[in-house]
């Protein structure tokens, strides 16, 4: 059983320039699905398909057995679950505000949250460690801060899967750490799914050492390169042919902690 | 909001109106009092004679309550759409004017009154022409099937600069003794003209899209996190921000088409609510609709009680609310938004 499965999918904003080509793979419930690549690879426009946000020239998606296409908006927030890249931030709502708009697929008519959604909301607060936020105005969170709201907000929705376009994109150390913390425990203690688009090569190594099962897909101009372990995919020669720069690997044993990482070492004449 | 504090505004946001309601009815150069408001009430519905004067029960009747209860439907109408438009538009800087409504409505307005020289047409072809207005303004901002903020707004400019252009040949064309002033009075509001008839006429899309914006109003909520993480979050982006700018067109209409075109509600009322009761639109769009009523009644009052004449109401509007804006940014440092 696949929870996600792309076939063969194609497209382009011009059907002539296709972004990203001849896509498939397929999600296993319980494990974290990294899709990696260089910067205009097609990663944000390939994960704006699986949101249904445009639609493919070719090839179809499913969501555990059903044709995303056939889903209606209120059924797909109950199977898949966003957390954006960046958010613009516009009028003041408190934090608990946000938060309990993961429950709108869940609410009867055009009505607003009841207060059992709100409390499914203050749980899921509570989950990404922000417990005491509720009523702070989410217009004046850091950037750290935000990020795990937002992550909360999709936690909310109780979807299988959770998909998250760069969560670090803008947080310092310990908020990356913090977010792969809190993914960490939700794959582990609560079989969450989890599709994550990132630049952040050692985040893999982080899962994979943290016994998360977790697979990479490397991107390169629209296609997959490959998929694979962390160990298998993120290697000096993939990111010599893909990204075109010098590297190395290493192990770390500090703290007790043994894992593998990546550092960049200079581009490719 | 803190459940104490929920209950006080609420209190005084449901009884602020009706205070507003019964004061303005008693003020004025004819003298009222408030027992003659409730005498006259009684005996309109009982049929038991008051005793009061006949001028009394008719200026209350016919002049007085028709336009205290017309302001407060156009005041809190505007209120309305202008908070939805807000959270639709994602922008604290946008009125319920946004989509070409007020000009497409002084257009009608206009046409109206040179095409029959009467004023019996003019709210039916302001009304007609503010919903052509916006109609026209959606189809121009759909881009690909999609209409994103940006281009739904400059969509609605265009349309606005093209009516107004429109206006302004029509006033070029109008007989300057007669029409163009007409048209010059009717552009820039007033609810002196105000008819028990109208009132119920116009009653009918104000409160149809005043009824349509308090059921969706959490939708608002969900819609301002923008398109994409709207769709995520399960709502139909197309289908609720067509419904939305459907009823907020719908009440606003209806509410030029009989006032004419007054400003600044639509733009600062929603910003004085979200002050008292915070952001979330299950709160924003009645308490706007309540502070919009009070606010109309209110500079209703000034217009025809400062001076021996009527001063056109969106004069009064614009010059209490200009400066009342300019408050607000600095009192917020423009950041509260």
């Amino acid at each position: 059983m696949t929870l996600l499965r792309l076939n063969n999918l194609s497209f382009g904003y011009d059907p002539q320039r296709l972004i990203f080509e001849d896509i498939s793979f397929a999600v296993h419930p319980g494990e974290v699905f990294c899709i990696i690549g260089p910067n205009g690879c097609g990663k944000t426009t390939l994960i704006d398909s699986i949101l249904g946000i445009n639609q493919p020239q070719q090839g179809t998606i499913e969501v555990s057995g059903t044709h995303l296409a056939q889903l209606k908006p209120r059924e797909f927030a109950q199977h898949i679950a966003y957390v954006p890249q960046s958010h613009s931030k516009t009028f003041p709502y408190t934090v608990l505000d946000i938060v309990v708009m993961g429950r709108t697929y869940a609410t009867r008519g055009f009505g607003s949250p009841d207060s059992s959604q709100q409390q499914r909301a203050r749980e899921s607060l509570d989950q990404v460690g922000l417990k005491g936020f509720e009523e702070r105005l989410y217009t004046e969170l850091s950037g750290g801060e935000l990020q795990l709201v937002l992550i909360a907000r999709a936690l909310t929705q109780d979807a299988r899967i959770m998909v998250l376009d760069e969560p670090t994109a803008h947080l310092d150390f310990r908020h990356e750490l913090m977010v792969m913390e809190i993914i960490t425990r939700l794959v582990k203690e609560k079989g969450l799914t989890i599709v994550m688009a990132t630049h952040f090569l050692n985040q893999a190594f982080y899962l994979e050492n943290a016994a998360v099962p977790t697979r990479v897909a490397l991107m390169n101009q629209g296609k997959i390169e490959t998929i694979g372990t962390p160990s298998e995919v993120i290697t000096k020669n993939n990111l010599k042919d893909v990204f075109k720069i010098i590297s190395i690997t290493g192990t770390t044993d500090e703290e007790g902690i043994q894992r593998k990482f990546i550092v960049p070492l200079k581009n490719l004449r | 909001m803190s459940s104490p504090k929920k209950t006080i505004v609420t209190i005084i946001l449901i009884l602020l109106p009706v205070l507003f309601f019964f004061g303005t009815i008693c003020i004025g150069r004819y003298y009222v009092s408030l027992t003659d408001i409730f005498l006259t009430l009684w005996q309109g519905l009982t049929g038991n004679n008051s005793g009061l004067s006949s001028e009394t029960t008719t200026v209350i009747l016919q002049i007085r309550l028709p336009r205290a209860f017309q302001g407060a439907m156009v005041g809190a109408a505007l209120g309305a759409s202008g908070a939805a438009f807000q959270s639709l538009f994602r922008n604290p800087l946008v009125s319920s004017g946004i989509l070409g409504v007020s000009a497409g409505a002084g257009f009608g307005a206009a046409l109206a009154i040179v095409l029959f020289n009467t004023v019996f047409l003019t709210p039916l072809f302001a009304f007609v022409f503010g919903i052509l207005a916006v109609i026209l303004s959606y189809f121009a901002g759909k881009i690909d099937n999609t209409s994103t903020t940006i281009t739904l707004v400059l969509g609605g400019t265009i349309i606005q600069s093209i009516f107004s252009a429109l206006i302004s040949l029509l006033k070029y064309l109008a007989d300057t003794a007669t029409q163009l002033p007409a048209i010059t009075f009717w552009l820039m509001g007033s609810l002196a003209s105000t008819k028990t008839a109208d009132v119920f006429l116009a009653l009918i899309p104000m409160v149809l899209g005043m009824a349509g914006m308090l059921i969706m109003r959490y939708r608002l909520n969900v819609l301002s996190m923008g398109d994409r993480e709207a769709r995520t979050l399960g709502i139909n982006v197309m289908a609720n921000k067509a419904a939305i700018i459907g009823f907020a067109t719908l009440a606003t209409a209806g509410a030029v088409c009989v006032s004419g075109i007054v400003g600044w509600i639509g733009l600062i009322i929603p910003h004085v609510g979200r002050m008292l009761v915070g952001n979330d639109n299950k709160w924003l769009v009645p308490a706007s609709m309540s502070l919009g009523a009070c606010f109309v009644i209110f500079c209703d009052t000034l217009c025809r009680s400062l001076t021996g004449g009527e001063i056109p109401l969106g004069i009064v509007t614009a010059l209490i609310g200009g400066p009342f804006f300019i408050y607000l940014l600095k009192k917020t440092k423009g950041r509260s938004w």
